[in-house]
């Protein structure tokens, strides 16, 4: 049985249902899953779309025939005049719901992980990751930070007004679709995941990195207590946090984008136990996923060179050190997203320019099987 | 009275002479590919420069929408960054993204607007001029004092969008000095109704305020004529933003942007000699820009709010030597200093001085023409750079040469050709080297080739006149400079990678007929474009061989015209084919072909007739037009996401004296 979600700590069993669902008359391209059909009923692929373009969609392969069926959710919700919006950021399936984060449409959208049906569409400003403990989703939202200034008459800029507030984490009834309150994190907070009764969020400050006065990154991971929504505790991590990942042991690993100039991408990891401990696992961090008590990562050290053709390597790290290098001929692809179906069977998303349609890579056993075109900037997965 | 719109050779002056005084004069080599002129007092069939520019062949105008919507133009696929938009002969230049909005441009300023593929013939140009890909060149009207020493006019226009926007211009001569005030104010609500998948919505946000104040100034100083042009420009608007699925809970936009234009520019142009002739030009300009999501207003919008101030100075010395009758070169050498500076995150107050130099030679014989030019640019940018341990203050130096070439033959009375081959390049703008988390300092100037070919002919019969245009072309963009994600999704970068092949034909025919006398005629304009512009980019990718985004295959349209007596009625159709909003050319990305038509109506009064005597002769004289746009209402959009108003109406209302 999988193991929820990429930022799914918590394990949900699931019962499938057996009577056929609406979805099946759906047709796409066909694609060979023979080797590891059984892993899973579906693997819903989020296309992030490009943003201002309205064109997230959802993608689902279906095993155990093979069949990858493009833009789901508009073929299944007509009723839905806008399709699932613009940018798709997070997936995420709890129970027999998939719920998914709509960041520039300001929706979180529930389907029916048989048919893709609309469940409920809920509003949250700026959402960016989900993450579920048995009553709730929690959103990360970056809304809120502002500054104003002026020139004075000599030409010197000044702040006037400066206002640059953290972000937010929303909590979702599971049973009623409604916000419960919200709780103030750091600044533009991106991956969450839940263990033990606390929430992890990843913050970023990718925005504050922008703004006046300090043009800072943020660095910090806020500790949550789930059952009072405060935030417990703050851990220093490194600037620029990206990912939030918990192996279902007590260990927590973070991944970093850095500076983009001298400060690298990296996976971090601390014990729940001992929070403000935090060790560097590796450096180059590009993507990465969970499958297991294992995070997986693909990274290049040439990552800062603009102009050079990278050479990505597959990695792996379990109970807070680096154990395995993978063998991967990544060449010719550039991974913009990660997932891992089972030790052996990893899904690269390559966005292409990011404006076009980009392709799915599937590798089984360190060969590439296919290689397929899917919708734009494919982003995210989720199996069930 | 002239016709409505001229455009083609037969009513053009023949002789091209350095200045006003000159009396050593040469023939055109290369015609504009499309112009339209306007007589004084004559009222536009659209008030807008970028609604006229739409009508042309081989020009695709990129318009977001509304009154404030930015409004770019694109000349046969070469990028709007191709193509400069030259002010009285000056180039109208933004260095932080190459971007010339045309919307700000009112075509009553205006008394020819005329677009060039292949080099414009004429004497004493800036280098500039030589080194643009194409040229649109935006003639100011000159003062108009027939009848004493001050002449004036104002205007009020208003309809559809809350649109309220009356002008005023005063001309007096001075002496020796003839002058020119213009004022204009104009404030639009932007709100229009459109299609939100499936509900009708109305657009949000989309207001502006501008107003403009400009004077021009011309007379005589040491032998030569000078001419001045204040502008100060100034505008607050909102951006509405895209049609995208957006929660009932949040706005879709309260986005805002206020900018300040403000510019100086002069000439002065002497013969001193029937053969040798100079003219010195000068700019000056300072353009402020406020750019303001408004997060507390929309907590979907990312929190920006910043400043840019970008000035330039720009001077420009041309020369023209007539070695023969037949035979003349010219020296045109253009120095320019930008600035751009902002409270962007990590910015890099970038500097650019630079040089363009043009030698050009003009061999003119009756039926036998020909033009040849070299360009030489070269820039030297400072900025400031972060490397370990701080930041740096670093430079850079680029240099083109740009050749181009072009000929003409006229067989027969009735038959001239033309063909030109040229190569240009542009630079990449401050924004594609610097801007923050994407430029790249690297960037090697992008490079345009083009061969093209007209075919014009004319005939008249009787009262009847008809001329016809074919102009083939290809065109070849390498280097194009391109946004692209990095290993990083959050990190893009510009890259040199680029390629487009471009074939395409452009086909006009223009029949005409007095009817009776020169005051009432008729016109009929077909114009045809066909453009298969390729993404060559990756041999192998999905997308290699593929339109390129917003390019239509097939575009064309109608324009009518009559003139009887003191009316004026004009009905201009557009058509656009098929296109896609990106090089995937899907199902998913496709653009429905849609057309557009619009008529405007006018009717000129004497002051005289309706009050029964006459003060001034032909003045004061009264002007009432009526403009109908999208008059089937049909629903459409040019950029992706960006819908365009349905059917609106303005009136307007002239006193000229």
């Amino acid at each position: 049985m999988l193991c929820g979600a990429l930022f799914l700590g918590a394990c949900q069993k699931i019962d499938y249902r057996e009577e056929p669902s609406k979805d099946e008359e759906l047709t796409g391209q066909l694609v060979d899953v023979s080797p590891f059909s059984g892993a899973a009923r579906k693997l819903f692929v989020l296309n992030e779309g490009q943003m201002g373009s309205n064109n997230a969609s959802l993608d689902f392969l279906r095993f155990p025939f093979g069949i990858y069926i493009s833009d789901a959710f508009a073929k299944m919700n007509p009723s839905v005049g806008a399709g699932l919006g613009d940018v798709g950021n997070d997936i995420a399936v709890i129970g027999e719901e998939l719920w998914m984060v709509v960041n520039n449409s300001g929706i979180v959208e529930v389907v029916s992980v048989f048919d893709e049906t609309e469940v409920a569409a809920i509003s949250v400003p700026t959402p960016r990751n989900i993450a579920f403990d048995d009553k709730y989703a929690y959103v990360t939202s970056w809304a809120g930070a502002f500054a104003t200034g002026a020139y004075d008459e000599y030409g010197n800029y000044s702040i006037t007004d400066y206002y640059n507030t953290k972000g937010q984490v929303y909590r979702i009834n599971l049973k009623t679709k409604q916000v419960e309150g919200s709780v103030e994190v750091g600044y533009q907070p991106e991956g969450i995941a839940y263990y033990g009764g606390k929430l992890y969020v990843a913050n970023s400050g990718g925005i504050s990195s922008q703004l006046p006065p300090s043009y800072s990154y943020d660095s910090t991971v806020s500790i949550i207590d789930a059952a009072s929504f405060k935030v417990s505790s703050t851990v220093d991590v490194q600037i620029n946090l990206k990912d939030v990942y918990s192996d279902g042991a007590g260990n927590i690993y973070v991944t970093t984008l850095g500076n983009f100039w001298d400060v690298h991408s990296g996976l971090y990891t601390f014990n729940v136990s001992n929070p403000t401990s935090v060790s560097l696992i590796s450096n180059y961090v590009s993507v990465s996923a969970i499958y297991g008590d294992t995070v997986y990562c693909i990274g290049t050290d040439t990552e800062f060179d603009w102009s050079a053709a990278h050479e990505y390597s597959l990695w792996g790290a379990q109970n807070g050190k680096k154990t395995i290098g993978i063998s991967l001929d990544l060449s010719g692809i550039a991974p913009y997203s990660f997932f891992v179906l089972d030790p052996n069977t990893f899904f690269i998303g390559d966005a292409g320019d990011y404006v076009n349609p980009g392709t799915l890579n599937c590798f089984h056993r360190g060969n590439k099987l296919w290689s397929i075109q899917v919708g734009v900037c494919p982003g995210h997965f989720v199996a069930y | 009275m002239l016709s409505v719109c001229c455009g083609l050779s037969a009513q053009q002056t023949d002789t091209l002479s350095a200045s006003q005084v000159s009396t050593y004069k040469v023939l055109p080599v290369v015609r504009p590919s499309e112009q339209v002129a306007f007589l004084p007092g004559q009222v536009r069939p659209s008030p807008q420069v970028s609604e006229l520019l739409r009508r042309f062949t081989g020009v695709q105008v990129k318009d977001y929408g509304g009154v404030g919507g930015l409004k770019t133009i694109n000349v046969r696929s070469l990028g709007s960054e191709h193509v400069g938009i030259f002010l009285d002969g000056i180039l109208v230049d933004n260095a932080q993204n190459m971007q010339v909005d045309l919307g700000r441009f009112s075509a009553d300023a205006f008394s020819a607007i005329a677009l060039y593929n292949a080099q414009k013939t004429q004497r004493l140009q800036t280098a500039k001029e030589y080194a643009a890909g194409a040229a649109v060149h935006l003639s100011l009207e000159q003062p108009y004092l027939i009848w004493g020493d001050s002449s004036g006019k104002v205007r009020l226009r208003a309809g559809s969008f809350g649109t309220v926007n009356p002008s005023i211009q005063w001309d007096r001569r001075l002496g020796g000095v003839l002058l020119r005030v213009g004022a204009e104010f104009l404030t639009s609500n932007g709100k229009y109704k459109y299609d939100y998948f499936g509900t009708p919505l109305t657009r949000e946000n989309g207001d502006i305020t501008s107003g403009r104040l400009d004077a021009r100034l011309s007379g005589s100083l040491l032998g030569g004529k000078w001419s001045l042009l204040l502008y100060g420009y100034g505008s607050e608007r909102g951006f509405p933003g895209p049609v995208i699925r957006r929660s009932e809970e949040f706005p879709f936009s309260a986005e805002r942007q206020a900018d300040r234009d403000i510019f100086a520019q002069g000439s002065w142009t002497k013969d001193w000699t029937p053969r040798y002739s100079t003219a010195v030009r000068f700019k000056y300009s300072n353009n402020y820009i406020h750019y303001n999501t408004h997060p507390e207003k929309n907590p979907m919008a990312l929190p920006y709010n910043l400043h840019y101030l970008q000035q330039s100075a720009y001077g420009s010395l041309a020369q023209s030597l007539g070695l023969a009758d037949f035979w003349s070169v010219d020296l045109s050498t253009d120095f320019q200093y930008n600035t751009l500076d902002s409270d962007v995150g990590q910015f890099v107050r970038p500097r650019r001085a630079a040089f363009t130099g043009a030698l050009a030679t003009l061999l003119t014989w009756s039926k036998f023409r020909a033009e040849a030019h070299l360009v030489y640019a070269a820039t030297w940018d400072w900025f400031d750079q972060r490397n370990a341990g701080g930041w740096s203050r670093e430079d850079t130096f680029r240099d083109v040469w740009m050749p181009s070439v072009s000929l003409f033959f006229a067989p027969a009375r009735w038959l001239e050709i033309d063909a030109f081959a040229k190569r240009t390049y542009r630079l990449p703008s401050f924004n594609d080297l610097y801007y923050s988390l994407m430029g790249n300092s690297a960037l090697v100037p992008e490079s345009a080739a083009q061969l093209g070919a007209d075919i014009r002919m004319s005939a008249r019969a009787g009262a009847w006149d008809l001329e016809a245009r074919l102009s083939p072309y290809y065109n070849h963009v390498d280097d194009k400079i391109v946004a692209i994600p990095t290993s990083s999704q959050f990190r893009w970068t510009m890259l040199n990678i680029g390629k487009v092949d471009i074939t395409g034909v452009d086909a006009k025919v223009r029949t005409g007929r007095d009817i009776g006398f020169a005051d009432r005629r008729a016109d009929l304009t077909l114009r045809y474009t066909f453009q298969r512009a390729l993404d060559h980019t990756t041999p192998g990718s999905l997308i290699w061989g593929n339109q390129i985004p917003y390019i239509p295959l097939h575009s064309g349209g109608v324009d009518l015209s009559l003139l009887w007596e003191k009316w004026t009625f004009a009905w201009n159709t557009t058509i656009t084919g098929e296109r896609w909003s990106r090089t995937a050319n899907t199902d998913d990305y496709r653009i429905a072909p849609w057309s557009l038509s619009d008529a405007s109506i006018a009717r000129k009064f004497l002051l005289a007739d309706l009050l029964g005597s006459s003060p001034r002769g032909l003045f004061p004289e009264l002007s009432v037009g009526l403009a109908l746009n999208n008059i089937f209402n049909q629903s459409y959009q040019i950029v992706q996401g960006y819908p365009m108003p349905g059917f609106n109406a303005m009136l307007s209302i002239e006193l000229a004296w």
